[in-house]
């Protein structure tokens, strides 16, 4: 073989090795922890003038504090963030994320902190109530991949109620077509529900889908880093020292919540 | 809350994101220029083997979708995620613009590589000297729709955390709970003056540029 044909190979090579290569390529220790947040889901997470905010933002960094570790708080699009986790691209991940078993298989969860069901939201104008809007074939939304989707999909779908599900990309989008009228009702978490009522768009709340959900925290499958005994306790910590309590009054009082008795609330949900 | 305020506190933050395309946007189509010439001068000049080689691999890339091959790329390399944008779409683009590049190479007349050998330069002289010379200025017309559709698809780059113009104006969507029509309004006309703008120096370029005895644009 000459010189020439060597360096083609050599170019060719070269390039399929950037198209291949990068299995297997992951570091073992950790100075700093990656923290994954989906910023477009206040009261939880946002992003306000480049800065990180929301109740789990600062919690999980009071959490940080008393526990002595060093995190960075990284954003990640809801579609891609519980498999960057899953795949540990990110360590942890704090977004007002339910407990499901489907999620657990892939992911381990903290201590729950937080309770939720699932509102329904119809346009202001709407003459619907809850067992007509999401019937007689209206159409309901839903941020893809929630629990709010998945719920409409196992309770109502598989049982042939006659609805629509629509999946957004998030709750704003969502709600944005329900107002514009191409979406009859909204599925989401109650605290999400109520914080748009709160922020004067035009919808109301008609009624609730009892569905028991926790949040937490969660980090990779198998917990690599031992991060979850420190959140847990991190969690019971920054609750005695009452800047859970701060925090909450900071982000979630205004929207009516009585605040829970004890932090880290105890789990509902068993998983196989 | 009065959304022009909202929107002049941010424009320093949707500058950074703007900045953050332009990185990816210059990143990938260096990157694709690169590969894509060297893809085409493969197809073209190879041999038997080679070109064929270099066929498949272009042929391969333009068969996955921008968005797949991010997030193969992202889950495969432990980069951070601007790198690992620009590496998928920047391989991606080196794809199609090796097609650009060869559709220009093989319009130059098989006769002046015959005449570079015959005058006593080698192949690669040949190459260099004779047909790439005249080979890009030809591809800049063509090129122009690589640049524009590449622009655009740069606001791909979110889905793996790169946070861009498109990720940083959603922010502002989320936590003001709406605006959605005004805000993308305006995120469409930040890509409508990067991509005109980009496109009338290039299309500036090709007549400055212009092989004489080829055919100008009208």
């Amino acid at each position: 073989m000459n010189k020439k044909r060597l360096v083609v190979v050599g170019f060719l090579f070269v390039f399929l090795a950037t198209l291949l290569l990068g299995f297997g390529l992951q570091a073992k220790e950790k100075d700093v922890y990656k923290v994954g947040v989906d910023a477009n889901f206040p009261p939880w997470t946002w992003v306000e003038k480049g800065n990180y905010k929301g109740f789990d933002v600062d919690v999980v960094k009071a959490i940080a504090e008393v526990e002595g570790i060093d995190i960075e708080i990284i954003d990640m699009p809801w579609s891609t963030i519980v498999s960057a986790l899953g795949k540990g691209r990110i360590d942890v991940l704090v977004s007002g994320l339910s407990i499901t078993c489907e999620r657990d298989k892939m992911i381990d969860y903290s201590k729950p902190y937080w309770s939720v069901n699932q509102a329904i939201l119809v346009a202001e104008d709407s003459d619907l109530n809850a067992i007509t809007a999401m019937s007689m074939g209206h159409s309901v939304g839903a941020q893809s991949g929630t629990t709010g989707y998945m719920w409409v999909e196992d309770h109502l779908i598989a049982n042939d109620v006659d609805v629509k599900l629509k999946a957004y990309e998030d709750y704003i989008l969502a709600v944005e077509d329900m107002t514009t009228g191409r979406l009859d009702a909204v599925l989401a978490d109650t605290t999400t529900a109520k914080n748009f009522v709160k922020k004067g768009r035009d919808v109301k709340i008609i009624g609730s889908v009892s569905t028991g959900e926790q949040y937490a925290y969660a980090v990779t499958e198998g917990d690599p880093y031992d991060l979850l005994p420190k959140i847990n306790e991190g969690m019971e910590k920054i609750f005695e020292s009452g800047r859970w309590m701060e925090i909450f009054h900071e982000y979630l009082a205004e929207y009516g919540y009585a605040p829970p008795a004890k932090i880290p609330l105890t789990r509902e949900l068993t998983c196989e | 809350m009065e959304i022009w305020n909202v929107l002049s506190g941010e424009a320093p933050y949707l500058l950074k994101g703007l900045l953050i395309t332009i990185e990816l946007l210059v990143g990938l189509l260096v990157l694709g220029l690169l590969g894509g010439l060297f893809l085409a001068i493969v197809e073209v000049y190879g041999g038997r083997f080679f070109s064929k080689l270099a066929a498949f691999i272009q042929r391969g890339l333009r068969a996955i979708p921008a968005l797949v091959l991010l997030f193969l790329a992202y889950y495969a390399l432990s980069l951070p995620p601007l790198f690992t944008a620009i590496i998928a779409l920047g391989l991606r683009s080196s794809a199609y613009q090796s097609q650009i590049f060869r559709g220009s190479i093989q319009a130059i007349k098989s006769g002046q590589m015959l005449a570079a050998r015959s005058m006593g330069m080698s192949r690669l002289q040949g190459i260099w000297y004779v047909v790439l010379p005249q080979a890009i200025r030809l591809a800049i017309g063509p090129w122009s729709n690589e640049y524009a559709s590449e622009t655009k698809d740069t606001s791909l780059a979110s889905v793996i955390g790169v946070v861009e113009i498109m990720r940083r104006s959603r922010y502002i969507i989320s936590y003001t709970y709406g605006n959605a029509l005004l805000i993308y309004g305006m995120v469409a006309l930040v890509y409508l003056v990067i991509t005109r703008g980009g496109n009338a120096v290039l299309y500036w370029l090709e007549s400055k540029l212009r092989v004489p005895g080829f055919e100008e644009r009208g």
